[in-house]
């Protein structure tokens, strides 16, 4: 630390940056064709392949696995619960500035029956905690939890009140956690690209039935 | 030339490949010589449902992008070209769904629901005139009372379907749409009769044929507008839309639906909207006439027509809901009672001075 | 003559129209509700156990989670007890500053109302368009605070920290572009026929009962009782500011939702007066 020379330390003013060349450029796909490999139904007959090899399974049950996955990924719907605050920033999300439609996932359903995603999203009380509970064992498998702001990780600023549960995973198994306080929408779709991946590589495909 | 319909035109294609007569003598050996006549109508029903399952699931897929649209969003967009394959992927998920039942659900009712929703909004489709040249399944004599009476028929499946899951919200959520769609049936009914008096014939196509030169919008303007507010009711589309009413009861009769037999419903829902839109296309926008565009058979151009007048009427439904508030259940029955029934009833009477004094 | 029975309909706490975690047992007599019964506390955080164990400072984040939609006025309510308490005075070009946040927060707070009164309508559209005028002032806030929702940014004896840079630019033009829009959204709803049919008559809450049952604000002042605290008893610079107490005499949920939509103009009046009155010359420095 002694060694830094603190004549030649620059301060930068941040606001004076130039961020106009750090801007990504966006590649898009013009022809239909690359559009159509770019949605994954063509690279899932390759990924088919290597899964089977992976898994020792047959070719045609990987193939399936492959589509189920990929309609599994692209078509997320959320269930319509909110908690508390970060609720709020959850309805930013599927509104037009970030616009989770993007994703296939506007369709909102208010019943746990037809929704594939749940987002604890805010401070889960003791109170609530057996309702989500509840609320969880009624959507259909599979099924996935997205465990949003500090409060629903860890109880967030409200760890040492009497009514707040610490964490939504003593009640239910989360598989993605957001941190913030509440995140941004941009951390939220973040977590949404994570959800897909997950779902892509692990894969819970139609194991049950087929497989046996 | 000129067929009848659906069948006579399969009948010629096998016909001329070559493929009848060796089915028929094939079958005329084993003895059961009405083989070729089934296979026929089995490949005219495997039409049918194609064809109705592609415009669904564009229709679900238009909805999503209208409605996106109109609230400065984007919609689907990852899946291929401004996320066309959207409505497959959904598909594909829900077919791959748990398929859970309540527990104290009535078994075989709640099975078949579903079921009950969804074919008379298939049956509909068989008398309506697609095209010209035949591109009908069959013109049945007493079309329009038959579309009526089958279109009819949906509402049981709701109802039964909400009685099934032992729910309240479901159970609730089918007696209101089960209402709506018996009040609104009359008014529908009473406005036909008007065209029907017209025309002197109560089979669709021709209806359709008697608007060659002036379509129903602008013989009968009040009748339009009360089977299009009726229409819009039975589409249950908001403003009128009682069938899912999300924020008073969830998700309406399929509350506890999930899985394929959500997706039944769901499908039944679009069906029955585009079935409607295309008996509005048959009774008021002149069907599938159209000015004829010249090297394309008439046949193709008729049916392009024919969709695009269901579109446009589609197209409306969708504004509509990105714009009005939903009406309150009271209010929808006075509305259908109150005032939709009496001005149907006075659109046939003077449909019917008009028509005795010689002036339609 | 047919036996009707009276039935139980539990609503909530997860369900569409609850917004949140509330939850009703209804009790129907066919579509008519007959009574209903609250049942409270799923969002009980003992917020107030918290507050005994912290500083001051400390707990003026926790105010921002209470009403999560406006979290500046919350804070600058506990700021001001605060202050009170401890016989602060603030700057007035602090005090100015606050209130055109205060103002710009309840313009966000009435646009998000509306579009979920909309959204229990069945119109969904209204709500996205809200949350896209939202997402400018939220855009503002950020550029003060770093935050998009809970700010803690009114502090004991001022607030955070100064503007930033282009901060100005971006006010006025909001200021400048935001009646245009509100206008866009009268004309999408105020005439719309279905919109009075839900809207008028329903809600009736008679000026003698508001009084009674102590609410306050838009509600109140829907029911006809021209009462604004910002007018009647002031703090903060209100004093110095021109606006007018928006009152309706309807007392039903139209005119509450009018109160809100001309209490949105007022605001901007109110915070365009404000942002002129901070960099006016003799309050720089
Ligand atoms: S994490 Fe923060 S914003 Fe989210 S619910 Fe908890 S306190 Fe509210």
């Amino acid at each position: 630390m002694d060694s830094v020379d603190k004549d030649k330390v620059t301060v930068i003013d941040a606001t004076k940056i130039d961020t106009s060349k750090y801007k990504r450029e966006v590649k898009r796909e013009d022809d239909a064709a690359s559009q159509l490999k770019s949605t994954g139904l063509l690279n899932t007959l390759v990924y088919a392949k290597d899964r089977a090899e992976k898994r020792d399974q047959n070719v045609i049950l990987a193939l399936v696995d492959q589509v189920v996955n990929w309609g599994r990924l692209c078509s997320i719907w959320p269930v319509t619960s909110g908690l508390a605050c970060c609720a709020i920033e959850m309805m930013s999300m599927s509104m037009g500035h970030y616009d989770i439609a993007r994703f296939g996932s506007e369709v909102f359903r208010a019943t746990p029956r037809q929704s594939d995603l749940l987002f604890v999203a805010g401070t889960v009380s003791k109170r609530m905690a057996p309702r989500l509970k509840r609320l969880y064992e009624q959507m259909p498998e599979p099924k996935w939890v997205i465990a949003v702001g500090s409060c629903a990780i860890s109880g967030g600023p409200f760890v040492d009140s009497y009514a707040v549960l610490t964490g939504v995973d003593k009640i239910i198994p989360v598989d993605i956690y957001v941190p913030g306080c509440p995140p941004r929408p941009e951390a939220w779709l973040y977590s949404m690209i994570q959800l897909r991946k997950l779902i892509k590589e692990e894969g819970v495909g139609i194991t049950w039935g087929l497989d046996k | 030339m000129i067929f009848e319909n659906i069948y006579e035109i399969i009948a010629f294609i096998l016909n001329s490949a070559g493929i009848l007569q060796y089915m028929q003598s094939y079958s005329d050996a084993l003895g059961i010589s009405i083989a070729p006549k089934l296979i026929i109508i089995l490949i005219e029903t495997a039409l049918l449902l194609v064809g109705v399952a592609l415009m669904v699931m564009a229709l679900t897929w238009m909805e999503r992008k209208v409605l996106a649209h109109a609230q400065a969003r984007l919609g689907p967009m990852i899946t291929w070209y401004h996320g066309l394959l959207q409505p497959v992927i959904d598909g594909v998920k829900l077919l791959s769904k748990e398929d859970l039942m309540p527990k104290r659900a009535d078994r075989w009712i709640y099975f078949i629901a579903p079921m009950i929703a969804f074919v008379p909004a298939l049956l509909v489709f068989i008398p309506i005139p697609f095209g010209r040249d035949g591109a009908i399944i069959s013109d049945l004599p007493m079309g329009i009372l038959y579309v009526m009476a089958v279109s009819a028929i949906s509402p049981i499946g709701i109802l039964i379907g909400g009685w099934a899951s032992d729910n309240k919200y479901s159970l609730l959520g089918a007696l209101r749409a089960v209402a709506q769609d018996i009040s609104y049936e009359i008014p529908m009914v009473l406005t036909v009769i008007g065209i029907v008096l017209i025309t002197g014939s109560l089979s669709l196509q021709d209806i359709v044929l008697f608007q060659d030169k002036i379509w129903f919008v602008f013989l009968q303007p009040l009748g339009f507008i009360i089977f299009l507010v009726a229409a819009v009711a039975e589409m249950a589309r908001i403003p009128f839309d009682l069938h899912e009413s999300e924020s008073e009861f969830v998700a309406g009769f399929f509350t506890e639906y999930s899985g394929m037999k959500f997706a039944f419903f769901f499908l039944a829902e679009y069906a029955h909207l585009f079935s409607i839109a295309a008996i509005m296309t048959t009774l008021y926008f002149g069907g599938w006439h159209g000015p004829m565009i010249p090297m394309i058979p008439p046949i193709i151009t008729s049916i392009g027509w024919f969709t695009l007048k269901v579109l446009v009427i589609i197209f409306f439904t969708m504004w509509l809901r990105a714009t009005v508030p939903r009406v309150r259940v009271d209010q929808i029955l006075d509305i259908g009672w109150k005032v939709m029934i009496p001005l149907a009833l006075f659109n046939v009477f003077i449909t019917g001075l008009l028509v005795a004094g010689g002036v339609l | 003559m047919a036996r009707t029975e009276e039935y139980q309909l539990n609503v909530g706490p997860v369900h569409p129209s609850t917004h949140g975690v509330l939850r009703f047992v209804l009790t129907m007599d066919g579509e008519t509700i007959k009574d209903t019964e609250m049942v409270l506390g799923q969002l009980h955080r003992g917020i107030e156990k918290i507050a005994e164990s912290r500083s001051y400072l400390q707990f003026i984040p926790y105010t921002d989670r209470l009403d999560y939609i406006s979290g500046m006025t919350n804070n600058y309510g506990f700021t001001k007890a605060v202050e009170d308490l401890a016989g602060i005075t603030v700057p007035k070009k602090a005090e100015y500053l606050r209130v055109f946040v205060m103002e710009l927060n309840r313009i966000v707070n009435h646009l998000v109302c509306i579009g979920s009164l909309l959204l229990d309508l069945g119109a969904a559209t209204m709500i996205i368009y809200g949350f896209r005028e939202r997402h400018k002032v939220l855009d503002l806030f950020e550029s003060l605070c770093g935050a998009r929702m809970t700010f803690n940014y009114i502090r004991p004896g001022g607030v955070r920290g100064d503007i930033p840079e282009g901060f100005i630019d971006n006010a006025k033009e909001f200021l400048r572009d935001m009646p245009k829009r509100i206008g866009d959204y009268a004309q999408l709803i105020n005439d719309n026929e279905i919109v009075h049919m839900r809207m008028k008559g329903v809600g009736m809450l008679s000026p003698e009962d508001a009084i009674n049952y102590g609410v306050t604000g838009p509600m109140l002042r829907g029911s006809g009782v021209s009462y604004d605290i910002r007018k009647d008893d002031p703090y903060s610079v209100y004093e110095e500011l021109d606006f007018k107490a928006c009152t309706r005499p309807e007392c039903d949920t139209y005119a509450r939702y009018i109160v809100r939509m001309d209490e949105m103009y007022e605001s901007l009046y109110i915070a365009e007066q404000a942002l002129k009155r901070r960099w006016h010359p003799t309050l720089q420095g």
